[in-house]
C-alpha cells in the first residue's frame, strides 16, 4: 500500500509548528517555534502578542519541516490544520496558510480538532487499541473521553470552571514561582510533604473536575499566612497540592475505566508531562491490569506532529474540508 | 505579467488579477466577521471562473495593514504562503496607500482614515500627484483635524467607516488598475520576511512600556 505523508500544522496557542508524519504512525521531521519566552514577561500567553508572532513564522516553520523532512510540497498527500479549540487569532494563522497550500497545491485540507491530536500523539508511541479512556490534561482542558473506536469519541466529563494546568499556573503564580507554573510544582512536589490540609476538588460520582475551590483554598492559605507572618513551605504546598490533584484525577479515570469496563488509557496534553501524575496513573494501571500510554514530553505540549497524525485517520475516512472551513475558538470534540 | 493583487485589512475583501494592466477579474465583496473564513474560498473561484492557475501569477501585491489586526494577518498569511509554496515575487502597500490613489475627486489633498476606536485613526495625507505629505500613522482624530488647518488647499477625506466629525467624505472604492500600476514596483521581499504594519503596539506591550 503506497505510504501516505500528513503535512501537520498547528498554531492554537502559543507555538508555530509543523510535522510530517507517515501513515499515523511514523514522525518524518517536527519543527516547533515556541513563543514562550515572549510571553513570560507577561506573566502568560497574550493573544494579540502570540498571533503577531504566528504570521511571521509560519511560512518558514513549515520551509524548515520540509528541509528537515528532505521533501517537497508534492510528495505531501494532505494537509492537516487544527482549527480549534484555541486562541482565535493564532488558530487563524495556522488556518490561512494551511487553506492556501490546499489550495496552491491542490491537495486535500483535513480539519483537526486539538484535542483529537492531543489524543492521537499516543499513536506515536504504539498504536493505539480500542475501546480506550482517554484523559486530556492541559492548559485549557481537564477531559475524560471515551473512544470505541478510532476517531470515534464520546467526552464523558470534564472541568466545571479551571483546567488543570490552568490552576497549576495560578498556584504557582501565588506562591511566586513564576511562569509557567506546571513544570516547577511538579520538581518542588517530588522535594515536600503532604501538610497543607486542603479541599479535595469535587469527589463525586460524575465525571467532572473543579478545580477553582482548591485554588482559592490556595490563594486564601497563603494569604492568611501572610497576614500572620508565617512562612509557607512552598515545598511542602506544592506537595500538597499535587497530591490533592492527582488523587481526583486518577480516581475519576479509574472509575471511567471501569464503568465502561475498559482495558487502555491514554494520557494527553500538556500536564500529561507531568510526573507526579504519570506515575500515580502508572501505579493503579497496574494493579487494575490496565495497557497505559503516555507521550514522551515533546508530544505533550502543543505540536504538529499529533495533528498530522490525527489527520491520517480522517484522511483515511475522506474527512476532509473545503476552504470555508473557519477557526473556532470553541468546538465539541468530533 | 499576471499580478494578484489582495487587501483583506478592512472588513472588505478586495482582490485582483491584473494581467498586463487590465483588470480581468475581481472581488469587492463586505465580508466583515465571514472574512477569514470565506476569503480564501472567494480567491479560489476568482482564478476559476478567470481560468487561472494559482502558477499563472507572477506576483503578489498585498496590503499589510493599518487596520482590522485579524484581517491583516489572513491577507498576509495567505500572501506569504502562496508566494512561498509557489516561489513568487511579492510586494506589499498600505491600505491607505490604496485608498489614496483610487480617490480620483478633484480636490487638493487626499485623506484617507480608518478608524482605530477611542478616538483614533490611521491615517496619512497625499496630495493630488500622490505624494506623501503626512506619513501613515496611529493618531488622534482631534490632532488629524488640527493638522488640517494648515494644509493650502481642498481636501477630502476618504473612508469606509463611519466615523464623526469629518467631512467632506468620498467612499473607498478601490482602483485596482491604477493601485497595481503605482505599486506593483514596490520593494520586492523574501516572502519569509513580510510583516504587517499595525502601526500600533498591543495593550500588553503598551502596558509594559508605560
Amino acid at each position: 500500500m503506497k505510504d501516505i505523508y500528513i503535512l501537520g500544522i498547528e498554531s492554537s496557542c502559543d507555538e508555530t509548528s509543523a510535522s510530517i508524519i507517515r501513515n499515523g504512525t511514523d514522525e518524518i521531521a517536527t519543527v516547533i517555534l515556541s513563543q514562550i519566552d515572549i510571553h513570560t514577561n507577561f506573566g502568560g500567553v497574550v493573544p494579540e502578542i502570540a498571533s503577531r508572532h504566528h504570521v511571521k513564522n509560519i511560512t518558514m516553520v513549515i520551509e524548515d519541516c520540509l528541509n528537515k523532512a528532505n521533501m517537497s510540497m508534492n510528495e505531501i498527500d494532505a494537509i492537516a490544520v487544527t482549527y480549534g479549540p484555541g486562541l482565535i487569532g493564532s488558530l487563524l494563522v495556522g488556518l490561512e496558510s494551511a487553506k492556501t497550500l490546499s489550495f496552491i497545491y491542490n491537495k486535500p485540507l483535513i480539519p483537526v480538532h486539538h484535542i483529537a491530536g492531543h489524543i492521537y500523539a499516543n499513536n506515536l508511541v504504539k498504536t493505539m487499541k480500542y475501546p480506550l479512556i482517554a484523559l486530556v490534561v492541559s492548559g485549557g482542558h481537564t477531559d475524560l473521553v471515551y473512544m470505541e473506536d478510532e476517531y470515534k469519541f464520546k467526552r464523558l466529563g470534564g472541568t466545571l470552571d479551571d483546567a488543570v494546568g490552568e490552576c497549576y499556573d495560578k498556584v504557582a503564580r501565588v506562591i511566586g514561582v513564576g511562569y509557567p507554573g506546571g513544570p516547577v510544582i511538579d520538581k518542588m512536589a517530588t522535594l515536600g510533604s503532604h501538610t497543607y490540609n486542603l479541599p479535595i476538588p469535587l469527589d463525586d460520582n460524575s465525571y467532572n473536575f473543579s478545580f477553582s475551590g482548591l485554588k482559592s483554598a490556595i490563594i486564601n492559605l497563603v494569604h492568611n499566612e501572610e497576614q500572620r507572618g508565617n512562612e509557607i513551605n512552598k515545598e511542602d504546598l506544592a506537595t500538597s497540592f499535587q497530591e490533592v490533584v492527582v488523587d481526583i484525577i486518577t480516581k475519576k479515570t479509574l472509575k471511567a475505566l471501569k464503568d465502561f469496563n475498559v482495558k487502555n488509557l491514554v494520557l494527553a496534553g500538556g500536564v500529561a508531562a507531568n510526573k507526579g501524575l504519570r506515575d500515580k496513573l502508572t501505579l493503579i494501571c497496574e494493579e487494575n491490569d490496565i495497557d497505559y500510554t503516555f507521550p514522551p514530553i515533546k508530544y505533550c505540549t502543543d505540536n504538529a506532529a499529533m495533528i498530522a497524525t490525527a489527520g491520517y485517520f480522517l484522511y483515511k475516512e475522506g474527512r476532509f474540508s473545503d476552504l470555508q472551513l473557519n477557526a473556532k475558538s470553541s468546538v465539541e470534540l468530533q | 505579467m499576471k499580478i494578484l493583487y489582495l487587501d483583506t485589512s478592512s472588513s472588505f475583501l478586495y482582490c485582483a488579477i491584473i494581467k498586463n494592466d487590465e483588470c480581468i477579474g475581481e472581488i469587492k465583496l463586505k465580508l466583515e466577521k465571514d472574512l477569514s473564513a470565506l476569503a480564501l474560498d472567494e480567491i479560489s473561484n476568482l482564478f476559476l471562473v478567470t481560468s487561472t492557475k494559482p502558477d499563472d501569477i507572477d506576483k503578489i501585491l498585498v496590503v499589510n495593514g493599518p487596520g482590522s489586526f485579524t484581517g491583516i494577518r489572513v491577507g498576509l498569511t495567505i500572501a506569504k504562503t502562496f508566494a512561498w509554496g509557489l516561489n513568487k515575487k511579492i510586494s506589499t502597500l498600505s491600505s491607505l496607500d490604496a485608498m489614496a490613489i483610487s480617490c480620483k475627486e478633484d480636490y487638493d489633498y487626499f485623506i484617507p482614515v480608518i478608524d482605530a476606536r477611542r478616538g483614533y485613526v490611521y491615517s496619512g495625507i497625499y496630495d493630488k500627484d500622490n505624494n506623501i505629505v503626512l506619513k501613515n500613522q496611529y493618531i488622534s482624530l482631534e490632532v488629524l483635524k488640527a493638522t488640517l488647518d494648515n494644509l493650502p488647499g481642498s481636501y477630502v477625506f476618504v473612508t469606509n467607516d463611519d466615523i464623526d466629525g469629518i467631512s467632506p467624505i468620498t467612499k473607498y472604492d478601490p482602483d485596482f488598475v491604477a493601485i497595481v500600476q503605482k505599486f506593483k514596483d514596490n520593494e520586492e521581499i523574501n516572502p519569509h520576511g513580510i510583516d504587517a504594519l499595525y502601526l500600533k503596539l498591543t495593550e500588553a506591550e503598551e502596558k509594559l512600556n508605560a
